[in-house]
C-alpha cells in the first residue's frame, strides 16, 4: 500500500511537470507562430483551438493570451489564404480551379463545409451551385454558322462560346454580358449563363478569357472582398480608409483587437474597443445616449397626461384645477372631470376622491413606476456625466500632450536662433532671452500639470464611496479646466513667439 | 448603340413575319424611334381580363439586349403586380432574371402569363394583392373585371 501511495503521489508530480512543460511549449509555439502562420494555416488553427480549450478553466490565462487570438491581415495575406483554400478544394475534388472558387464562395469560403456537402450529395451541390456535370445542349461541332441568341447574328462555331451548359452565344455578346454584370457590382460572382433560366455558373476562367483588364481586376477585387465579407472568421477593420482585415479565433474571451494602423475596435460589434463591458451594454448605452428613450422616461416621471386629449402636462404651481389647452377641465390629483369636484370634495387644493382611492391603494402601482422612472433618470444622469467627462478628458489630455511636443520642438530651435543672433544687437538679445525664458517656464507649467497632477487622479481610483467620488469628480473638473487653460495659453504664447522670431524680433524697434 | 439597333431591327423583321402566328400580341415600333415600341395584348381567356385589349409601352435602353426594356401598362388594369397609377410591372424577367435571349415578343408573352397567374405576395397594387391573399377571389375578380370593362374594352353604343 505504502508503495502504491508513493507511486500515486510521484505520478501527480509528473503530471504537474508535464503541465508546466505544456504551458511552456505553448508560450513558445504561440509566439513563434506569429511569423509562419501563413505557411500552414490549418496547423495554426488547430493549435489555437487546443490552447483555447486547455486554458478554458483559467480565466486569467485567457485574458493574458486574449490579445493573441487574432491576426491582422494585409490584402496580400488575404489573397494568399484565399488561394490556399481554393487549392485545397481544387485538389480534394479534382474539379477546375474556377469551379472550386464558385463552390467555395457558395459555402461562404468554409472549406470543410464545401467538401462535406460535396461528398454527401454531389449531384445536389452541383445543381445548387450551377456546376453542371453534363452540357444541357451538346455543343455542336459543325461547319455551319450558328445564330447567336443575343444579337441574332450568325457566326461560325469558333466565334462562339458557352459555359458548362453548352448554350452558345457569340464572343462579343459574352464579353458585353460579363462586363455589364461586373459593372453591376459584387453580384457578378454569382453570374449565370445568359440563357433564360439556365442555372450554369460563369466562373473566373471565362471572365479572364473574355473581358478587359480593368474588368478582370474589378472581378478579382470582388472575389477578394467576398473572401473577407462572406466568411465569419475575418472582418475588415472599420477604421476610416483602413485596408487591413482581422482574422479572429473563435472562443477567445476578449474581442478587442488593434489593426496594424492602430485602429482599436471590438471584433464582434465593430464599435470602438470597449473592454470591460460587453457589446450589448455598448449597444444599449449608445441607444440611450442618442435615442429619445430617456426623454420619454422624463416625461413619464414628471408629467401626467390630459385625460381627454392625452397631451403630457407638467404642473409647476397653482391649484389642482387644471385646464388643458384642449379646454378640458380636470382635477390634477384624481384626473377626474372638474365638474364632479366642489367644496365637499376638498376644494381647489385637495381631492377627497383621490385621497379615498389612494388609501385603498388604487394609485400605488402608478406612483411606484413613476418613482422608479425618476430614480432611473437620476442614476443615468450620474453615470452619463462621468462617461462624457472621461471621453472629453481623453481629448484634453491628448491635446495637452500634442501641445507639449509641439512647443518642445519650437523651444529646441530657439536655441539655434539664439546662437545666430548677433551679440551686437543688445536690445534684440535681451528681448529674445526674455521671451525664451517665459516660454520655458510656461511650457514647464503645462508639462507639470499634464504629467504630475494627472497622476494624482490616476492613483485615486480605488475608492468606491459615491460621496468621495463626487468630491474627487469636482477636483477633477478643476484640474480639467486648468489643463485646458494652460494648453491654450501655452499654445498661443508659442504661436506668438514663433511669429516674433520669424519677423526678426522687429518689435524691438517699436518698444 | 449600334448593336442594340441591329438587334431591334431583326426583332422588327421577325415581328412582321410572326404577326399572323400570334393573334394575341400586336407589337408596333414607333415610326421615328426604334427604341420606342407599343404593344396591344389580349387579356387571357378564363381570367377577369378576358375580352379586354391592353396597351403596353416599351422603352428600350441602349444596352439592350444586355439590359431589359422598361415596360408599363398604358391601359388601366387592376392586377396585384401592376401599379394602379403608373402601370409599372413587377416581373422578375424585367429585372433580375432578365436574359439577353428574351425578345420584346417573349416579354409580351410573359406579361400575358403574369395576367393569368398573379403573384399576390409581391404586390405593387396592395388592394388587389390583399384581396387575393385574404382568399377573396370573387372580390378580386369582380374588381378586375370592372376595370377591364371600364378601360380595356371598346365603348358600346
Amino acid at each position: 500500500m505504502g508503495a502504491d501511495d508513493e507511486y500515486l503521489s510521484s505520478d501527480s508530480d509528473v503530471e504537474e511537470t508535464l503541465d508546466d512543460d505544456e504551458g511552456g511549449d505553448f508560450e513558445f509555439s504561440d509566439d513563434d507562430l506569429d511569423i509562419p502562420d501563413d505557411v500552414d494555416e490549418t496547423l495554426y488553427d488547430d493549435e489555437c483551438g487546443d490552447f483555447e480549450r486547455s486554458d478554458d478553466d483559467s480565466d486569467e490565462l485567457v485574458d493574458d493570451r486574449g490579445e493573441k487570438a487574432y491576426t491582422v491581415l494585409t490584402e496580400e495575406d488575404i489573397g494568399k489564404r484565399q488561394e490556399e483554400d481554393i487549392s485545397q478544394v481544387f485538389a480534394g475534388l479534382s474539379i477546375a480551379r474556377a469551379s472550386a472558387t464558385i463552390l467555395l464562395r457558395h459555402y461562404n469560403w468554409e472549406v470543410n463545409k464545401a467538401l462535406d456537402s460535396w461528398f454527401a450529395d454531389e449531384e445536389k451541390v452541383r445543381k445548387d451551385v450551377g456546376l453542371l456535370e453534363e452540357q444541357v445542349v451538346p455543343i455542336q461541332d459543325t461547319e455551319n454558322v450558328i445564330e447567336c441568341r443575343s444579337c441574332f447574328d450568325v457566326f461560325p462555331r469558333d466565334g462562339m462560346c458557352a459555359t458548362g451548359c453548352g448554350h452558345l452565344f457569340c464572343k462579343l455578346c459574352w464579353t458585353k454580358y460579363v462586363s455589364i454584370k461586373i459593372d453591376d457590382g459584387p453580384g457578378c460572382l454569382t453570374m449565370r449563363c445568359p440563357e433564360p433560366s439556365c442555372a450554369a455558373a460563369v466562373g473566373q476562367d471565362m471572365v479572364n478569357e473574355l473581358v478587359s483588364d480593368k474588368h478582370k481586376e474589378k472581378y478579382s477585387r470582388y472575389l477578394l472582398r467576398s473572401y473577407v465579407e462572406d466568411q465569419k472568421k475575418i472582418k475588415w477593420c472599420p477604421g476610416p480608409g483602413c485596408e487591413y482585415a482581422v482574422s479572429f479565433v473563435a472562443g477567445s474571451s476578449s474581442y478587442d483587437v488593434i489593426c496594424s494602423s492602430d485602429h482599436s475596435f471590438c471584433w464582434n460589434c465593430l464599435d470602438d474597443a470597449h473592454r470591460p463591458v460587453d457589446c450589448d451594454t455598448v449597444g444599449k448605452w449608445a441607444l440611450m445616449n442618442t435615442n429619445e428613450s430617456e426623454n420619454i422616461t422624463w416625461i413619464f416621471a414628471n408629467s401626467k397626461s390630459c385625460p381627454k386629449c392625452k397631451v403630457p402636462i407638467q404642473k409647476n404651481e397653482g391649484c389642482m384645477h387644471m385646464t388643458c389647452s384642449c379646454k378640458f377641465e380636470f382635477c390634477w390629483l384624481c384626473l377626474g372631470d372638474w365638474s364632479t369636484h366642489a367644496e365637499e370634495t376638498g376644494g381647489y387644493f385637495a381631492c377627497n376622491i383621490y385621497e379615498k382611492a389612494k388609501a385603498e391603494g388604487a394609485y400605488d402601482e402608478e406612483e411606484k413606476t413613476k418613482q422608479e422612472a425618476k430614480d432611473f433618470l437620476d442614476r443615468y444622469a450620474f453615470f452619463y456625466e462621468r462617461f462624457a467627462l472621461s471621453e472629453m478628458e481623453l481629448g484634453v489630455i491628448t491635446d495637452a500632450g500634442r501641445q507639449i511636443i509641439e512647443c518642445r520642438c519650437v523651444l529646441k530651435w530657439t536655441y539655434a536662433y539664439g546662437y545666430y543672433l548677433p551679440e551686437s544687437e543688445h536690445a534684440k538679445k535681451n528681448l529674445f532671452d526674455h521671451l525664451q525664458g517665459e516660454a520655458e517656464s510656461g511650457l514647464e507649467r503645462l508639462h507639470q500639470c499634464a504629467e504630475q497632477e494627472l497622476q494624482i487622479y490616476l492613483k485615486e481610483d480605488d475608492s468606491d464611496d459615491v460621496h468621495h467620488l463626487s468630491t474627487s469628480l469636482y477636483d477633477f473638473k478643476v484640474f480639467h479646466t486648468k489643463l485646458l487653460g494652460l494648453t491654450k495659453v501655452t499654445g498661443n504664447y508659442f504661436g506668438n513667439l514663433v511669429r516674433e522670431l520669424e519677423n526678426g524680433l522687429s518689435d524691438v524697434n517699436s518698444r | 448603340m449600334q448593336a442594340s439597333r441591329a438587334r431591334l431591327f431583326k426583332e422588327y423583321k421577325e415581328v412582321q413575319r410572326e404577326k399572323v402566328a400570334d393573334p394575341d400580341i400586336q407589337l408596333v415600333c414607333d415610326d421615328t424611334n426604334i427604341f420606342k415600341w407599343t404593344a396591344l395584348i389580349k387579356g387571357p381567356s378564363e381570367t377577369p381580363y378576358e375580352g379586354g385589349v391592353f396597351q403596353l409601352a416599351f422603352a428600350v435602353p441602349e444596352q439592350y439586349p444586355l439590359q431589359p426594356p422598361q415596360v408599363r401598362f398604358l391601359t388601366k388594369i387592376f392586377h396585384p403586380n401592376v401599379h394602379f397609377k403608373t402601370g409599372e410591372i413587377c416581373l422578375d424577367i424585367l429585372k433580375t432574371a432578365w436574359s439577353p435571349a428574351w425578345t420584346l415578343q417573349s416579354v409580351c408573352r410573359a406579361i400575358i402569363a403574369l395576367m393569368a397567374h398573379p403573384e399576390a405576395d409581391s404586390p405593387l397594387n396592395c388592394d388587389s394583392g390583399n384581396l387575393l391573399r385574404s382568399g377573396d377571389l370573387r372580390g378580386y375578380q369582380s374588381m378586375a373585371r370592372m376595370y377591364t370593362k371600364l378601360a380595356a374594352m371598346p365603348k358600346k353604343g
